[in-house]
């Protein structure tokens, strides 16, 4: 098992004709994801990867069956391709644009509460259950990286995601399902909202997370786990530690996150709720194993 | 994108939000300007730092003749515009904002009676007098919530209305200029009861500056030249005064690697992303490290579509093109990493494979030139 996506999702890809798009529609079909379709308005009749394109999401699901939606458009058309995709009554969507306008990001993810629907990202790399499938753009070829096993990962990270990856195999694990909730502001769906599924699966027997400064997601993971809703172990990388405070968010921005956003503040709140803070990434690989030692 | 006060009042203005009369001027206008200025009057500096007041760069003068000496003092410590603006009989300071809220994707409206002092700490002192209002993107901000907040901040009916339409006006500005966050602190109320915006704070998402062409970063923007130069080209860039020049690849690792520096006792000389799309600016890169006066630069990346070979092709290559007078350390990884070790090698690199390990040995570089 996994979470979001295993080998039999059918996925869709709006954006599927342009250059990333077609990409990673490409690696993903290599790594045995089930990619049905694809939407480009305008390029109906054309084929990528031996993937029919249509010019609408609704025009793609008269002929097909979606079950989640990747979206390789630009920031600016995000929004629109976002809603279109819930239209469409698709309730997995992933977005990997960097640079979509805030105010829309606030609109998607208001859009993914009222419509119950999962939305990952934007700024992210996407999802992957490796060994199985991926929407978005990991090097899954990386194998001391991208091993299929029982720890989820949640990020709001790229490259720090391999890094901390390459210590969880290191010791002897591998990855279950890594998301990716991206690092803008306002993601779509955020950490605490994936542990749940996390506690459901039962191929995850642990949960790495990889956060940073900023923001109060890190706080509502400690809350989740002080309240029961996630009872398995949980060992947390944290970047920004040393990492001088206050650069981008005015006062508002300090009140709203209310004494919450730095990594110290974080760490108290995340080993107060039971985690395992891991002070360097190495030490995340090295966590895992204390856990499954104490464990045996 | 952070705005000056004068570019907020005049945005103020124009969504009819009251401010003070003022007028802007530089060293040269500034002159004609004082002389047709009634007294007394405030010169405001025109800069974009918080904390103008405390450091001198707000001045209430009585005269003409004051309000020559303070200019002269002001534009002599760099300052290039002053906005002159006519004072206010205070009778209270309130304070308005609206930014973004994250969880429930929402606007949020934030209020207080106490404005005028910074709002973190009032938040952390007196968490009870901060009013906190969600308004949703979809709807808009409805008419009884820009009242039910001004009532809870005044029981002075015709106090209320001024500021429940102000809220209304700032709202709109808030959407309309695609904010981060948009600020009066202070919001006076006169002695003759009209309410006034002291103060424009105006954020607009950079993600958005596209849409807001009239409004481009100026050297202003930024504290240091290499932050600006940098940020022309795209890359994100922090000047620091220590030892290490990072070259590093994404936000995430790039910020875990200026951690371990710091845990390994090290200082960093400046913090900079080329990964992403910047991938092919190795050589620009170099360069702006090269500007400091660090010991040793610190390549460390762990990239997707950002080829190991390509960075590496492109480190060896601004090598060769800069011969940097310092160390270089690398630690390029991720795909074709073995290609990027047999091309560093081949430029006499003795590249490192692990990110602890390679910012061990910068440390120590640093630390070794330093002794």
């Amino acid at each position: 098992m996994s979470i979001f996506i295993d080998k039999s999702t059918r996925v869709l890809v709006q954006g599927i004709t342009g250059k990333e798009g077609s990409f990673w529609t490409r690696h993903m079909k290599e790594m045995g994801t089930n990619v049905v379709a694809g939407v480009t308005p305008g390029k109906e009749g054309q084929e990528v990867e031996g993937i029919p394109v249509f010019h609408s999401v609704r025009r793609a699901l008269q002929h097909t069956a979606v079950e989640a939606s990747l979206i390789f458009v630009p920031p600016k058309f995000v929004k629109d391709a976002v809603f279109e995709a819930l239209d469409g009554g698709i309730r997995k969507i992933v977005i990997m644009a960097d640079g979509i306008p805030l105010h829309d990001t606030i609109q998607i993810r208001r859009a993914g509460l009222v419509e119950n629907a999962k939305i990952i990202g934007g700024n992210t790399s996407g999802v992957i259950t490796p060994g199985e499938a991926m929407m978005g753009s990991f090097p899954y070829w990386i194998e001391r990286v991208y091993k299929p096993g029982d720890i989820g990962v949640m990020t709001r990270s790229g490259s720090l995601t391999n890094e901390v990856t390459a210590m969880v195999v290191r010791a002897g694990f591998g990855v279950s399902t890594l998301v990716g909730v991206g690092g803008d502001p306002v993601p779509g769906t955020r950490f605490a909202e994936l542990l749940r599924d996390y506690q459901e699966d039962s191929a995850t027997r642990a949960v790495v997370i990889i956060g940073e400064l900023g923001g109060s997601m890190e706080e509502e993971v400690a809350e989740s786990m002080e309240s029961g809703i996630y009872t398995k172990p949980l060992v947390a990388f944290l970047a920004g530690r040393t990492a001088p405070e206050g650069k981008k968010m005015g006062h508002a921005g300090a009140i709203v996150s209310n004494g919450t956003g730095t990594v110290e503040g974080k760490i108290r709140a995340l080993e107060k709720a039971g985690a395992l803070v891991a002070e360097r990434p190495r030490m995340v690989g090295e966590l895992l194993k204390q856990i499954f030692k104490e464990d045996a | 994108m952070k705005l000056f006060e004068y570019q907020g009042k005049e945005i103020f203005g124009r969504y009819k939000i009251p401010v003070p009369k003022s007028r802007l001027a530089d060293f040269k206008s500034i002159e004609t300007a004082l002389r047709s200025t009634n007294y007394p009057c405030v010169l405001k500096s025109q800069v974009l730092r918080g904390g103008r007041g405390k450091a001198g760069l707000i001045r209430v003068v009585n005269n003409e003749e004051e309000a020559k000496g303070e200019a002269r003092r002001l534009f002599d410590i760099g300052i290039n515009k002053l906005l002159i603006e006519e004072a206010v009989d205070i009778e209270r300071e309130l304070y308005l904002s609206i930014t973004v809220e994250p969880v429930e994707g929402k606007a949020l409206l934030i209020a207080s009676a106490e404005g005028g002092m910074e709002i973190e700490t009032l938040a952390r002192d007196f968490p009870e007098k901060i009013i906190r209002e969600k308004v949703d993107l979809n709807t808009g901000i409805m008419p009884f919530q820009a009242r039910d907040v001004s009532y809870k901040l005044t029981e002075d009916t015709q106090i209320a209305s001024q500021i429940a339409s102000i809220i209304l006006r700032l709202y709109a500005v808030f959407r309309d200029y695609d904010a981060e966050l948009v600020e009066i602190n202070p919001l006076f109320v006169s002695k003759s009861g009209s309410v006034i915006a002291g103060d424009a704070k105006l954020i607009i998402d950079d993600n958005s500056r596209y849409k807001h062409p009239e409004y481009q970063l100026t050297r202003e923007h930024f504290e240091s030249d290499a932050e600006y130069e940098a940020a022309m080209e795209g890359i994100p860039y922090l000047q620091f005064d220590g030892d290490i020049s990072l070259m590093c690849a994404g936000a995430g690792l790039t910020t875990t690697v200026f951690d371990l520096i710091h845990y390994e006792g090290g200082t960093v000389a400046n913090y900079l992303e080329f990964g992403g799309p910047n991938y092919r600016k190795a050589k620009r890169a170099m360069e702006l490290c090269l500007k400091n006066e660090s010991k040793v630069i610190l390549i460390v990346t762990f990239g997707t579509i950002a080829r190991a070979d390509v960075m590496a092709k492109g480190v060896v290559e601004a090598i060769e093109a800069l011969k940097p007078d310092r160390p270089i350390v690398t630690c390029i990884r991720g795909t074709n990493e073995e290609e990027a070790v047999k091309i560093l090698k081949g430029a006499n690199l003795t590249p490192i494979f692990d990110t602890e390990e390679a910012v061990r040995e910068a440390v120590r570089i640093a630390k070794g030139v330093t002794a």
